[in-house]
């Protein structure tokens, strides 16, 4: 039993190494992507285009709109004369914002009138527009915030007595990652994926191969046992996915500074017990398959719904309720949520039981089903 | 011979969907014979092979291969025998040796058992110089060596060879056969299918299958004369062999004419003079045939076989 798993094992490994494109696919690619990835995903908004249409024309509308282009959140593009052209700039997509000014504005203010401010929002790119609009309200508020604090002062004043002004003060303090840098949310997730496509394509098309060239017949007429089969048709794989989860680890702390709060042994147990339902996985879908393209064609199939159910992108509690419970089913959403506890938050296993034993179950009825079926399909 | 047959076969069928590809073949084997199964593509050989090394089940019927049953001891029988399929299927990306060493792996050799099987396989197929050859690079006669000598490196009692020569030049053919006849003489025993019908010479016994049926039975020689009755001649005539062919296949004393080569091949009765029938051309204008008395081949029985199968139904 160990003379022919060591024989295969050895014979995966120099299949793969004797092919410098698989190399390249399994070692070069993944810290390219996470490179790529890391740099391109930004959830920040900032420098968004905003055009600004000022009717009213006086100092204080100028104030206003100076301080909304103050930070670094909004970037004036140009100026409208008409607030009636702010549609028909949005559409030409000259800007994601227009900040309306009506005549008045200072009038109304100076008054102790309502003054009102229009902002437009191009709400094709929702994450975004979501983030402009809270950007641009809440420096309105801060702006009615100050006024009114002009107008209590000038109260006090006429009534020679102090009036106290009752405001809520918000302190909010992010942990983990006090500067919410994307990368830091999303290295973690790139990892995980990154992950699943190498080891998920690599053994779905593994034994595909065989079948396509005509060695599998080769093999099925030694006495190898399917056990053995399918042991030395992984294990090479999850010895070669946990040297890359190292590499992106490395990769992300090294270029992006993804801190490695908690426990390494951790991340890679865990890596292993993903790797076992990915890898089952893979041989499920090589043994139905015929062929090596049709292997390429199940594998993409899958890895979509795969990624995006994982809660990588978005987080899963944003998905319909219908649809949460099936990601329970997705090996990638627990291996996201454990590298992205254990990495930032220093989570320990106790932290992360639940996932972990999602893993566990996903990979042994993974590998059960895939070891059932090979068996059958070959024997 | 007093031992069992190391291959018995009783009633074995197989059957895909509509089509029947193996229609209750029955036979054995001795041991250590080089036993032949002829047929067209399609007759069902390689089905049968498929079935004897555990690669596909039977739908009906029960074979023993070196005194495992098929169906039941599956593992027994795949340590008992070397396979080696019409396809090339050892790994093309892997070199010679590194080939060598899986297979050897895969059938649980190891140590120095495992370097002097591979040793030898390496002599058989005379790539001792050329091991670390990636697979690819090796020419189609050497491959087939090297698949013979992996399919050899557990010394299998039994190896089933499906179509080795298929698309071997004829010297190569020639030196394939040499080593299959060395193997038989150190008492492996030789399962072959072949579609050529001058290597079945070479075989002990040969077993011929048309549409999934096994036809004929027997040595060659015991094949010749019991399908080939009479005597055959070449027929050769210098203004080409249609209209001679028209005439004799009208003639009395005729059995069966058929076209070999750019020759005829005419099978007479016993009796009959050849004298005769050159004169009967020339009378007819066909002038300077030649009648040539030949051994007949295993091609004329298979011609006679496959001309009977077609001559039952209309």
């Amino acid at each position: 039993m160990l003379v022919e798993l060591m024989a295969l094992v050895k014979k995966e490994l120099q299949q793969t190494f004797a092919d410098k494109r698989i190399v390249a696919v399994l070692v070069v690619l993944p810290v390219i992507q996470i490179i790529v990835l890391g740099f391109a995903v930004h959830l920040e908004v900032d420098n968004v285009p905003t055009l600004v249409a000022d009717e009213d024309h006086t100092p204080q509308s100028r104030e206003f709109v100076a301080g909304l282009l103050a930070g670094d959140a909004f970037t004036r593009v140009g100026a409208l004369p008409h607030g009636e052209d702010a549609l028909g700039a949005l559409q030409r997509g000259e800007a994601s914002l227009v900040a309306v000014i009506p005549p008045g504005f200072a009038q109304h203010l100076t008054r102790g009138e309502p003054a009102a401010v229009q902002f437009l929002v191009d709400g094709t790119d929702s994450n975004r527009a979501i983030v402009a609009q809270n950007a641009a309200v809440s420096y309105a508020i801060g702006q009615s915030l100050q006024q009114m604090r002009a107008r209590v002062a000038a109260l006090a004043q006429q009534r020679g007595q102090p009036v106290a002004l009752h405001t809520l003060r918000v302190e909010p303090r992010v942990l983990y990652n006090p500067q919410l840098v994307s990368a830091l949310f999303y290295v973690p997730g790139v990892a995980a994926s990154l992950l699943f496509i190498v080891t998920f394509i690599i053994t779905a098309m593994g034994l595909a191969r065989e079948k396509e060239t005509g060695t599998l017949e080769q093999i099925l007429v030694t006495p190898l046992t399917s056990a053995t089969l399918i042991l030395g048709k992984t294990l090479p794989y999850a010895g070669i996915g946990l040297v890359v989860l190292g590499l992106v680890v490395a990769a992300g702390a090294w270029i992006f500074g993804v801190p490695v709060r908690g426990s390494l042994l951790l991340i890679f147990g865990a890596g292993a017990l993903y790797l076992l339902a990915v890898l089952g996985s893979g041989l499920l879908v090589s043994a139905a398959v015929q062929n090596q393209q049709q292997a390429l064609m199940m594998g993409f199939f899958l890895l979509l719904p795969a990624l995006l159910l994982s809660g990588f992108m978005t987080p899963v509690e944003n998905m319909p309720a219908w649809l949460q419970p099936l990601t329970m089913l997705n090996p990638v959403r627990h291996f996201v949520e454990i590298m992205r506890a254990v990495l930032l938050k220093s989570a320990t296993a106790a932290d992360v039981a639940s996932q972990l034993l999602a893993l566990a179950l996903l990979g042994l009825a993974m590998f059960g089903a895939a070891s059932w079926v090979v068996r059958r399909r070959l024997a | 011979m007093s031992t069992p047959p190391i291959i018995e076969v009783r009633d074995l069928s197989k059957r895909f969907g509509s089509f029947q590809a193996v229609n209750k073949v029955s036979f054995h084997v001795e041991r250590g014979e080089i036993f032949g199964y002829l047929g067209a593509n399609g007759a069902g050989k390689s089905t049968t092979i498929r079935m004897l090394t555990g690669l596909l089940a039977p739908s009906s019927g029960s074979a023993t291969v070196a005194g495992a049953d098929i169906a039941s001891e599956p593992t027994r029988v795949k340590r008992a025998i070397g396979y080696m399929s019409q396809r090339f299927s050892l790994y093309l990306d892997l070199s010679v040796e590194e080939n060598l060493r899986f297979f050897a792996g895969a059938y649980g050799l190891s140590g120095a058992h495992r370097e002097r099987r591979v040793h030898a396989a390496l002599e058989l197929a005379g790539l001792h110089d050329r091991r670390r050859v990636t697979t690819r690079d090796l020419p189609g006669g050497i491959r087939q060596r090297l698949a013979l000598g992996s399919a050899l490196l557990h010394e299998p009692a039994i190896v089933f060879l499906d179509e080795p020569t298929a698309g071997v030049d004829p010297a190569a053919r020639r030196g394939f056969w040499r080593v299959i006849r060395d193997l038989a003489a150190q008492g492996t025993t030789v399962f072959v299918t072949t579609h050529h019908l001058d290597e079945a010479e070479y075989c002990a016994r040969v077993g011929l299958m048309v549409d999934g049926r096994l036809v004929a039975l027997d040595t060659p020689q015991g094949l010749k004369t019991a399908h080939v009755p009479g005597s055959l001649y070449a027929v050769e005539s210098p203004e080409g062999t249609r209209a001679a062919a028209a005439l004799l296949t009208d003639a009395p004393g005729v059995l069966a004419v058929e076209p070999f080569g750019q020759r005829l091949h005419v099978r007479v009765q016993g009796s009959a003079d050849p004298l005769r029938f050159q004169n009967l051309l020339t009378s007819r204008g066909v002038l300077g045939a030649t009648f040539e008395p030949v051994e007949p081949t295993l091609e004329d029985v298979f011609l006679a076989l496959v001309g009977d199968a077609g001559k039952a139904t209309p």
